[in-house]
């Protein structure tokens, strides 16, 4: 009882010395404010240091920040939105004055609101990146703004793509000859955006092009499927995931069968290269001569996957561009560190009509590409 | 007596923080003999002993074997220059074979890498049979009874050809025809030339079996005199340094009315089959028989830690069931259980938590909170009346003594205000000094009109404080005697009756 | 008799040692029994001089804040340790309560409204209903524990399974469609996030407060009660406690109960701090709440821990995540510094509790 008493006593202290401290930090904090405009303070939050592509994009931004010499703090969401939203609270208790934010949760905006509600009471400028955040979020606060990809343009791409190169290769691919290309599809994360826009245009675009060629459609390897994916569980778009999906796959459907899988479309190329990895296991796709290759496509453009391109082993990705995306956000970090207003300096860019967003283009990525 | 010495200790000390655990000590052990070790716990047998194996490092003193100074680092250094101990606790894996633990750590290898498991199994036959034990060399360790497990530990140190084997309370869990089994093993061993340690708290065994005795009292050597120069009292002089005119206290509890009547008891899971008795008030009821003839049995059905199969318990003339300890308990029941590290104490826990453990209803306040306050005046309670000797409530029970412990779970018991006691060999592995305290306090609860039943297998103790003894055999009741008017022999005979 | 004069001895050698000048020895007893805490002081203190930010109010009530919201998950697999246990469901049920607690509690108007002709009820009465559901899933690994003598370890891996797949059909159930649950009601985010009190201009969020009753009913509960002692007796060795009367299937099943019901006391908080709840919600909570609690002192030996040293464990936690934010250590050492404190903390906590050879 007495060390409890002693546990109470030492808390209600501690919070009498917050209290006290509290009188010197309002004429403090007005210093603060002055410093502020002079030496920024940038607090970048990742959303998860194990996702391949945002670690390229980290690296680039760690570059061009010391380039420029701003003082800046990366923070690992690790996936966990909780996380992230303690490591806000922490940078800007410690003073970070430029928050740049790739969010975790993106299903809903009010995760994002509340990092830009943060920022708003703190008084200092928010820029997300890369995971879309609603339009309401960022006109919500003048000094918040957006850099990433229009979400659905990789999708499209990806559809074009496949369609375009299925019409050159269509006998090739077609292993059972029954006419209609059986495909799998692995979605990155439920109720994301950007794997809801890849998931729908890469095959309704690739149907589009097929049909007016006057071929079918394409059809889900598994008819009982009525989503026409599969997803990792885990939200993580996870090689992992795919490459255990496409093992139990390939456990049941075969060339010999008559059944086999003859396209792969993934959601990101670490999902791509997932399930590559189990394809050569089971003896395609090893890029020699005289195997059967089945088209994998991703997304991101990482360099193992082009390099995977370049060798036969895969088909196609889309480049989503890690350091435009990171030399977009240094020129906005820029506008702030020379004072300037968030969104200036940005005509060079493309930047959606309605809303302080800026959309880093895609672009293709095919043997030739790769090759060049 | 003139031949040189097998072994020899000489002016050994080691002293721990704030204790000087060994002073100047010395032992000498010749090629041929038993020699025995006695003293108190806590005298520094174990030690010693320790020192010898390079458990703990002696602070001064040379230790020469056969003529050579010797220093082990480790007890398997010991052991491959032939000094072997077989341990009070037994330490072996229990989930392993009886070959596994025989070999453990030095498994007779093929090409290097491959147990060879044939050379093993024939090792293990040929040293088995010059012991003439017999343990299925395939059995797993903890399905046998303590006895064999230690035939093992023997069969062991036979094994590494030792030249010094040490015996620590070698009897402790063993029955008459098991102690009589190792004692022609160490016999035997003795006439191979062997220099045997043997550590016992029993004086009858010592005396029949050892050449020598060494005595020690508080770290310090005491003397060291042949056996037959030496009596009982004269022993227990030497070791507490005082005479202890008589091992139990005077019997002054009256049997009273029966308050318990068992009929036809049996265990479902257990050997124990039909037992009937009855127990009377301020009686003391012993229960005899040899190791595995169920007397333990008896109690935890009983009590119903273990399951019943059928019988019927009457309390008072009214029938009562005892399903599980809990309803037990609230029947007026208490249970000191054999294996007190086991089952008795929360090792971890202080000495308030576990004496208040088994009545915790009775502190309770508005019908949640306990009462701190009456929780300590019941443990002071227990203190003072058990005389444990303890600094403070606060003490974890596992830095006490055994003898203290063991005061702490009767204190514990007394506190339920139980009717009928059951006493699972309340003395074990306790001292001297410290049995005669629990003997008192046994006589003085019959006194006060409770029924205890005791268990032991320790016969003198039955007979020196019990009013009435049955005799278990083969999980059968197979008879009753008067501790007054009975022998030795006799329970031994009926200890025997259906093996 | 010897016996007694040697213990009277010692007794008098423990009397005379308090006495004792300060020895180096004792010191140094001293200074390794309370590591953590000295350890704890010299970082806060290093940590307020590099930076100035760190002892600021705003900044001391962020770490009050996240230790508050973590705390009662702490709290619950705390009991589950104390039994020789563990918990690894505690994530998935704090990711079930949170999306309960959370779809019921939208408001009238949220966009993707998941029960869509749901007025929200009364919020204590959710947070009720959630402290329903994660004790039932409690009692449910705690039967098991009990009832087969499986480790705890095993079952609640096989029920951290069950209660995710719970989770997954629940956030595609109504019309929810497995998109994040938001858009709650004020009732229920001015419960949790909104204020009371305000310390030197920073509010200090209301669940705050939760976490405080929640820390005092489980001090009360492990102390001042049968059960907590029973549960005690029974962590430090089960089969005597089952001899001397301790009801050892009830007060397993209870602790695990009890648990549960803790973890949805997070649950309910995550869902309004976080305001944006998916399946991912909670995951992995378990591994920091147990190796706060064996920070906290609280022994997978089993029978022994602290309600306090579960807060401090807690608190040591966020403190290594704010403090190491604030001197801006690289975020990819984070893991390595939090894994040896965890290593160094148990290790000098396993130095009390083994017995000296």
């Amino acid at each position: 009882m007495k060390k409890f008493l002693a546990l109470i006593l030492a808390l209600v202290m501690s919070l009498s010395l917050v209290a006290c401290g509290s009188e010197e930090t309002t004429d403090e904090g007005a210093t603060d404010g002055d410093t502020a405009a002079s030496e920024l303070n940038v607090g970048v939050f990742y959303y998860n240091y194990s996702d391949a592509y945002i670690t390229t994009v980290r690296n680039a931004m760690d570059g061009l920040l010391e380039e420029a010499g701003i003082t800046y703090n990366n923070y690992d969401g690790a996936g966990n939105q909780a996380t992230q939203l303690d490591q806000i609270n922490t940078a800007i208790s410690n003073g970070a004055n430029l928050l740049v934010v790739n969010i975790v949760e993106t299903s809903s905006p009010d995760a994002a609101q509340q990092a830009c509600d943060a920022a708003k009471n703190a008084g200092i400028p928010i820029i997300f990146f890369n995971r879309e955040v609603e339009n309401s979020v960022v006109d919500s606060y003048e000094n918040c703004a957006f850099v990433g990809t229009d979400a659905a343009e990789a999708g499209h791409m990806q559809g074009e793509m496949i369609g375009n190169y299925l019409l050159e290769n269509y006998d090739a691919v077609d292993l059972n000859g029954d006419g209609t290309i059986s495909y799998v599809l692995f979605k990155g994360q439920e109720g994301n955006k950007e794997a809801e826009y890849r998931t729908q245009y890469s095959v309704e675009d690739a149907d589009a092009i097929l049909t007016e060629a006057g071929k079918p459609a394409l059809s889900f390897y598994d008819a009982n499927n009525t989503s026409k994916y599969l997803v990792d569980t885990t939200g993580n778009w996870s090689s992992q995931a795919a490459t255990d999906y496409m093992n139990t796959i390939l456990a049941a459907y075969s060339e010999a069968s008559g059944n086999m899988v003859e396209l792969v479309i993934a959601n990101n190329d670490g999902m791509a290269e997932g399930a590559i990895a189990a394809l050569q296991a089971a003896g395609y796709n090893t890029g020699e001569e005289g195997s059967t290759t089945i088209p994998v496509y991703g997304v991101d453009a990482m360099d193992s996957a082009v390099q995977k391109i370049e060798n036969g082993q895969m088909t196609g990705t889309v480049k989503q561009d890690a350091e435009g995306m990171a030399n977009t956000i240094m020129t906005l970090v820029n506008n702030i560190n020379t004072g300037a207003a968030l969104m200036d300096n940005t005509t060079d860019f493309v930047v959606d009509s309605d809303c302080a967003k800026i959309r880093v283009p895609y672009a293709m990525v095919t043997s030739e590409e790769a090759a060049a | 007596m003139d031949q040189p010495a097998l072994l020899e200790m000489r002016n050994i000390c080691k002293s721990f923080p704030g204790v000087k655990a060994l002073d100047n000590v010395s032992l000498t052990v010749r090629p041929g003999t038993v020699h025995a070790l006695m003293g108190e716990n806590g005298a520094g047998k174990s030690t010693l002993m320790k020192c010898l194996f390079g458990i703990y490092s002696k602070d001064s003193g040379t230790i020469t074997l056969e003529g050579k100074e010797v220093n082990f680092k480790s007890s398997k250094e010991a052991m491959e220059n032939g000094v072997a101990m077989v341990h009070q606790e037994l330490n072996q894996a229990l989930t392993r074979t009886v070959t596994d633990n025989l070999w453990l750590g030095r498994y007779p290898k093929v090409g290097g890498i491959m147990v060879s498991e044939g050379t093993m199994r024939k090792r293990t036959k040929e040293i088995f049979d010059q012991l003439e034990v017999h343990v299925d060399p395939k059995a797993i360790m903890s399905t046998m009874p303590v006895s064999q497990r230690q035939m093992v530990e023997i069969a062991k140190a036979v094994s590494y050809d030792a030249k010094v084997i040490v015996f620590d309370e070698p009897t402790s869990s063993l029955t008459e025809t098991e102690v009589e089994h190792l004692f022609r093993i160490i016999n035997m061993l003795r006439d191979k030339g062997c220099g045997i340690i043997y550590i016992s708290h029993k004086m009858e065994e010592i005396l029949r079996i050892s050449d020598e005795v060494t005595i020690m009292r508080d770290g310090q050597y005491v003397a060291t005199k042949p056996a037959k120069d030496l009596t009982m009292e004269e022993i227990i002089r030497l070791m507490v340094g005082r005479e202890l005119t008589n091992r139990f206290p005077p019997k002054e509890n009256v049997p009273g009315e029966t308050i318990l009547e068992v009929e036809h008891l049996s265990g479902k899971y257990t050997r124990l089959q039909e037992a009937s008795f009855q127990l009377r008030a301020g009686e003391i009821l012993g229960i005899a028989g040899l190791d595995g003839s169920g007397r333990t049995e008896v109690l935890e059905n009983l009590f119903g830690s273990m399951t019943k199969a059928s019988g019927t318990i009457r309390l008072h003339g009214k029938e009562i069931k005892n399903r599980n300890p809990r309803e037990s308990i609230k029947n007026g029941f208490a249970l000191l259980t054999e294996e007190r590290r086991a089952t008795g104490i929360f090792g971890i826990r202080d000495i308030l938590d576990n004496t208040v453990i088994s009545n915790l209803k009775s502190y309770l306040m508005g019908g949640i909170c306990l009462s701190d306050k009456k929780m300590r005046q019941d443990t002071d309670w227990a203190i003072q009346a058990m005389r444990i000797k303890t600094p403070s409530q606060k003490t974890q029970i596992r830095s006490l003594s055994g003898g203290n412990q063991q005061k702490v779970i009767i204190g514990r018991w007394l506190l339920t205000k139980p009717e009928v006691l059951l006493l699972d060999e309340p003395t074990r592995g306790i001292d001297v000094g410290a049995k005669y305290e629990i003997y008192e306090l046994i006589i003085n609860l019959a006194k006060e009109g409770k029924g205890v039943i005791m268990v032991s297998s320790e016969m003198p103790e039955l007979l020196g404080v019990c009013d009435r003894i049955l005799v278990m055999s083969g999980g059968q009741l197979a008879g009753e005697v008067d501790a007054k008017t009975t022998s030795q022999e006799e329970i031994l005979t009926l200890a025997a009756k259906y093996v | 008799m010897s016996k007694e004069s040697k213990t009277m001895e010692r007794e008098a050698q423990v009397k005379a040692r308090a006495k004792e000048p300060w020895t180096a020895r004792r010191v140094g007893d001293l200074i390794l029994n309370n590591a953590l805490i000295i350890i704890m002081v010299i970082a806060v203190i290093y940590i307020a001089i590099v930076n100035k930010n760190f002892m600021k109010p705003a900044s001391i009530i962020n770490i009050l804040a996240q230790t508050c919201a973590y705390l009662p998950v702490a709290l619950g697999v705390g009991g589950c340790i104390v039994l020789t246990g563990t918990d690894l469901s505690a994530g998935r049920i704090v990711g079930l309560t949170a999306c309960i607690s959370a779809s019921l509690l939208q408001s009238v108007d949220a966009a993707s409204k998941m029960w869509v002709n749901l007025t929200p009820p009364n919020v204590i009465l959710v947070l009720i209903l959630a402290m329903v559901i994660g004790g039932a899933i409690g009692a449910f690994n705690g039967f098991f524990v009990a009832k087969f003598k499986l480790h705890p370890f095993i079952v609640t891996l096989a029920s951290q399974l069950i209660v995710y797949t719970f989770l997954l059909l629940y956030v595609k159930a109504g019309n929810n469609n497995g998109m994040a649950i938001s858009g709650l009601d004020k009732s229920y985010s001015g419960f949790i996030t909104g204020s009371l009190l305000k310390i030197g201009g920073t509010p200090i969020p209301n669940y705050v407060w939760i976490a405080v009753i929640c820390t005092i009913v489980m001090w009360f509960i492990w102390n001042k009660t049968t059960f907590g002692k029973n549960m005690f007796a029974l962590g430090a060795n089960e089969e005597a406690a089952r001899v001397s009367g301790v009801n050892v299937f009830a007060t397993t099943l209870m602790v695990f109960a009890l648990a549960g019901a803790m973890y949805a006391v997070t649950g309910f908080i995550e869902g309004a701090r976080v305001a944006s709840n998916t399946a991912n919600t909670g995951l992995n909570y378990e591994s920091d709440a147990i190796a706060a609690c064996v920070i906290g002192g609280v022994s997978f030996v089993g029978g022994i821990g602290k309600i306090r040293g579960i807060v401090i464990g807690v608190l040591m936690l966020r403190l290594i995540f704010v403090g190491l934010n604030m001197i801006g250590i690289n975020q990819d050492l984070f893991y390595i510094i939090k894994g040896g404190i965890i290593l160094f903390a148990c290790a000098l906590d396993m130095r009390k509790y083994l017995v000296k050879k």
